[in-house]
């Protein structure tokens, strides 16, 4: 871009999603992935679950956010301000996460159905529910990017990733693990109809707020990211979940190849939605073009 | 005591130089400049340009201070916003959260040299000594703080004793930027404020910048109004 032309228009964030960006989209995803996995196989008490969960969030999650820091040797750093930044509270609460969980996991391993393992699945939910939300609340409070600036996205960043963990709990049913298929599909059907309304009410509501941040639906709508909007999103993330949700309603014993593309399919849809959200957040123009 | 600068529209000539005396002030990478020239084209029948000067906005409310987790962007009490280089982990959540996108992360290929690959000249090395810059972090425009705070230690004023003055508003040639404390009534800066109706960018995010714009007719320059109300018909 010619320096004279810098921020006259509406300007799109490029730190958080161009180049090593993509770390933080991965980052960003997994959270909530690992999160939610680890959430719904608390509900299920999956130990596999929960422990895959804990490896997302911790090796692939905290790994990718470290490759995307500048200074990655100083990022104990990141706790000294909880008070203000969201960046900081999330971090703590995946360094709590890491530590309750590996408790949690231990004691449900070698002392199960002990109080220890009960104040431990707290704590270990608790921090996993954070986890799955605190993005949401990283890019709602940046009030320069409208498209970002909605109370909406902290829900549907954890709603994305409970949907993800209640995918990834139907492949561990299918590979014998202790959940109950029957239980996961049908949260899986529910969540994907609130899922893909929220995301409706999203646009909708983003769409109003601002010129930039009806610009910000059109580029998903219609401009550079309508691909990734309409295949991965609505295509992939919603409808073909959809399709094989409601067919294993209706037919009683479905392929398990079918259950896992669908899965699948989900995650790559909520890939898509982060993907999309860090792409399309933009700026308004620094200053207004006037017409004198 | 609070910092603030006033850009005066009408006298600005785009000649660049504030731009340039920054980048010797302070050794800036060829990738990346603190002050940025905004240069917009207005519509209409006879369109015109018009051209902003800016910088970091030292706002009273920053978001970058807010959202720093590592607390590496501080504000001083004399209203300028700075980055510790040496806390700042590079999370880039300031150049995020900045409306005015005058914030730079310091990436290894921005960190160009006047003659990249072929020679180091003497002042570039003679910068990675005194003023260095990390590669990996934030920078922004201090409102050259450090010859703010030599000129208080030396009696100076900042904004009257050169010395003790930023150096885009010592250069400009054309006295389109005006320093000083916003604070004191009786400050050059205070008076241009109040006698033009000076406005700040964004004042809709609530951020208070401590950088103020004189204008009122956007898109038409002081030159540009006085030549055409030479050239309007005279009334029979």
């Amino acid at each position: 871009m010619e320096i004279h032309q810098w921020m006259i228009n509406y300007t799109r964030q490029t730190e958080w999603i161009d180049r090593r960006g993509l770390m933080l989209w991965i980052a960003f995803y997994t959270g909530g992935l690992g999160g939610g996995l680890y959430l719904v196989s608390l509900f299920f008490n999956s130990i596999w679950g929960m422990f895959i969960g804990w490896i997302i969030v911790t090796v692939i999650k905290g790994g990718a956010h470290l490759l995307y820091l500048g200074k990655p040797q100083r990022f104990w750093r990141i706790i000294t301000r909880p008070h203000s930044s969201w960046l900081a509270r999330g971090f703590i609460f995946v360094m709590l996460f890491v530590i309750f969980g590996a408790v949690q996991l231990m004691f449900s391993y070698w002392l199960p159905d002990t109080s220890g393992e009960m104040v431990f699945k707290v704590l270990a939910g608790v921090s996993a529910l954070v986890v799955a939300i605190y993005t949401g609340f990283v890019l709602n409070t940046v009030k320069a990017v409208p498209f970002w600036n909605s109370s909406l996205l902290p829900l549907l960043f954890v709603l994305c990733g409970i949907l993800g963990g209640f995918g990834i709990a139907v492949i561990i049913s299918i590979n014998g693990g202790n959940v109950n298929l029957a239980t996961a599909e049908a949260w899986s059907r529910w969540l994907l109809i609130a899922n893909a309304l929220l995301i409706a009410i999203y646009l909708w509501r983003a769409a109003g707020r601002e010129t930039t941040g009806k610009q910000s639906v059109m580029e998903q709508i219609r401009g550079s990211s309508a691909l990734v909007f309409w295949v991965g999103i609505v295509i992939l993330g919603i409808i073909i979940p959809l399709i094989i949700a409601f067919l294993g309603y209706v037919i009683e014993h479905m392929a398990p190849g079918i259950l896992v593309f669908g899965v699948a399919c989900e995650i790559i849809g909520g890939l898509a939605l982060r993907y999309n959200v860090l792409k399309a957040g933009a700026y308004s123009p620094l200053v207004a073009r006037a017409n004198k | 005591m609070r910092w603030g600068m006033v850009v005066d529209l009408r006298k600005c000539v785009r000649c660049y130089a504030c731009i340039a005396a920054c980048r010797v002030e302070h050794f800036l990478p060829m990738g990346i400049s603190w002050p940025k020239l905004v240069a917009l084209e207005t519509g209409g029948e006879h369109p015109m340009v018009s051209t902003y000067s800016v910088r970091c906005n030292q706002c009273h409310d920053a978001p970058c201070v807010e959202v720093c987790p590592t607390g590496a962007t501080s504000m001083r009490e004399d209203g300028i916003v700075t980055i510790d280089q040496d806390k700042c982990v590079g999370c880039r959540y300031c150049v995020i959260a900045c409306p005015y996108q005058n914030r730079t992360f310091l990436s290894k290929d921005k960190d160009k040299g006047f003659f990249p690959g072929v020679i180091q000249t003497d002042f570039e090395k003679a910068g990675k000594k005194i003023y260095p810059h990390t590669i990996g972090t934030t920078e922004k425009c201090n409102f050259c703080m450090e010859r703010i705070d030599y000129g208080l230690e030396h009696g100076l004023k900042p904004g009257t004793d050169r010395a003790a003055t930023p150096a885009c508003v010592n250069t400009c040639p054309a006295q389109a930027l005006t320093f000083g404390d916003l604070d004191d009534p009786d400050s050059e800066v205070s008076r241009l404020i109040r006698e033009n109706n000076g406005f700040q960018l964004h004042e809709e995010y609530g951020t208070d910048p401590s950088i103020y714009f004189i204008d009122g007719m956007i898109g038409e320059s002081y030159t540009t109004t006085e030549t055409d109300k030479k050239e309007e018909p005279v009334p029979a």
